[in-house]
């Protein structure tokens, strides 16, 4: 099975093309590494274009709001 | 009744408020006329008197014999009370965003044209110790010059030109709108060595720099929301970060969550992330309403060939 740091570096491109996306990282849901999928906003609209999981490592969508330099 | 007919002619007569029948005039010693009793050495001279609050207290010699206040007006005895000049009560700014020698982490900090971020820490290289803060805030987003004055406190903070200019910027790392980034960093020099500390305010010493671990505990201190605490969520995100000049990709990014609350906000910008060990883990650079975002210390080091102090 290949690594969470491979799947991410795998889709990560593709996914920050999608509306809403900001982010793709790593994290861990129920004790086992998943995928973050960081996006702007909790809506249908965004959240039904993304996967539940990715070459079987689960993905958690994470409502981040827009990342900006302080 | 005549108590209170003697102060409002006072008060046309020294400060400038209109009465009937008089033509008001300003002293200029004159900040203000009260009532109240007369002390001389904590003893009760007198049960009523006009108070006259002046700036500065003279001997009746050296005062013109115009300008001295009378004795007594319209049988009331007076009394001169020295008290400066009265003001508002502005709010005292906290030590993080005040002028502090020796400088140290923590504190507020920028390049003479940005408003304010935060003094990460000390770095050095084989010969020269350093301050480290981000691009965005020691080179206002690349369009900074080499030699350029930083500010400690920041422009926002009341940093000036003329007196406040803890150092000259030597480098940093560009910022790439079109690549994918992985560090938002930047140096200065300080112009005397005595004029910065490797402390961190409420942190302490640094002991040296590690790679960060997911869950674990971390804090930060810095200019806006000084000492915070949070938990490294993810340790290897890609995200898309929003500048004044448009947004930028950047990789191998931390992603910490505030413990009870924020973790960071505008201003915090430059704070180092520390690990419960003391050891410099992250160079915070952003954040969204939920996160904040730092660079892997590791990597800041590795970009600017320098070593945390």
């Amino acid at each position: 099975m290949v690594s969470v740091e491979e799947v991410k570096r795998r889709h990560e491109a593709s996914l920050l093309r999608t509306a809403g996306v900001v982010g793709v990282g790593i994290g861990q849901k129920d004790g086992k590494p998943c995928v973050r999928i960081y996006v702007t906003e909790d809506s249908p609209k965004v959240l039904a274009a993304l996967p539940l999981t990715l070459d079987d490592v689960p993905v958690e969508i994470v409502v981040s709001g827009p990342f900006k330099a302080r | 009744m005549r108590v209170a007919e003697a102060r409002q002619v006072c008060e046309c007569l020294y400060l400038g408020v209109k009465l009937d029948g008089m033509t008001p005039a300003v002293h200029p010693n004159v900040v203000g006329v009260g009532l109240g009793q007369k002390l001389a050495r904590s003893q009760l001279v007198e049960d009523l008197c006009l108070r006259f609050y002046v700036k500065q207290k003279l001997h009746v010699l050296l005062v013109p014999e115009a300008e001295r206040i009378p004795v007594e007006v319209e049988g009331i005895p007076t009394d001169v009370i020295e008290s400066r000049e009265f003001s508002i009560w502005r709010p005292i700014p906290p030590v993080y965003q005040r002028k502090v020698r020796p400088a140290m982490g923590g504190l507020s900090v920028g390049h003479y044209s940005v408003t304010a971020g935060t003094l990460g820490c000390l770095v050095k290289d084989r010969r020269t110790r350093y301050i480290l803060s981000n691009n965005h805030v020691l080179a206002n987003e690349n369009r900074g010059s080499e030699g350029d004055p930083i500010l400690q406190p920041g422009r926002f903070d009341g940093g000036r030109l003329d007196r406040d200019v803890l150092a000259r910027l030597v480098t940093y790392v560009a910022l790439d709108p079109d690549g994918v980034n992985v560090v938002d960093s930047a140096l200065a020099e300080p112009h005397s060595p005595d004029d910065v500390t490797s402390d961190v305010l409420n942190i302490g010493r640094l002991k040296g720099t590690r790679e960060p671990q997911l869950g674990e505990s971390v804090r930060k201190s810095g200019r806006t929301t000084r000492l915070t605490k949070g938990v490294v969520e993810d340790a290897s995100a890609t995200l898309r970060v929003g500048y004044s000049g448009g947004s930028f990709v950047f990789t191998d990014q931390v992603v910490v969550r505030g413990a009870g609350g924020g973790f960071s906000s505008g201003g915090d910008s430059g704070a180092v992330i520390v690990g419960e060990d003391a050891k410099a883990l992250g160079l915070l650079f952003g954040g969204s309403p939920f996160f904040t975002v730092a660079n892997k210390m590791t990597n800041v080091e590795k970009a600017l060939d320098v070593a945390v102090v």
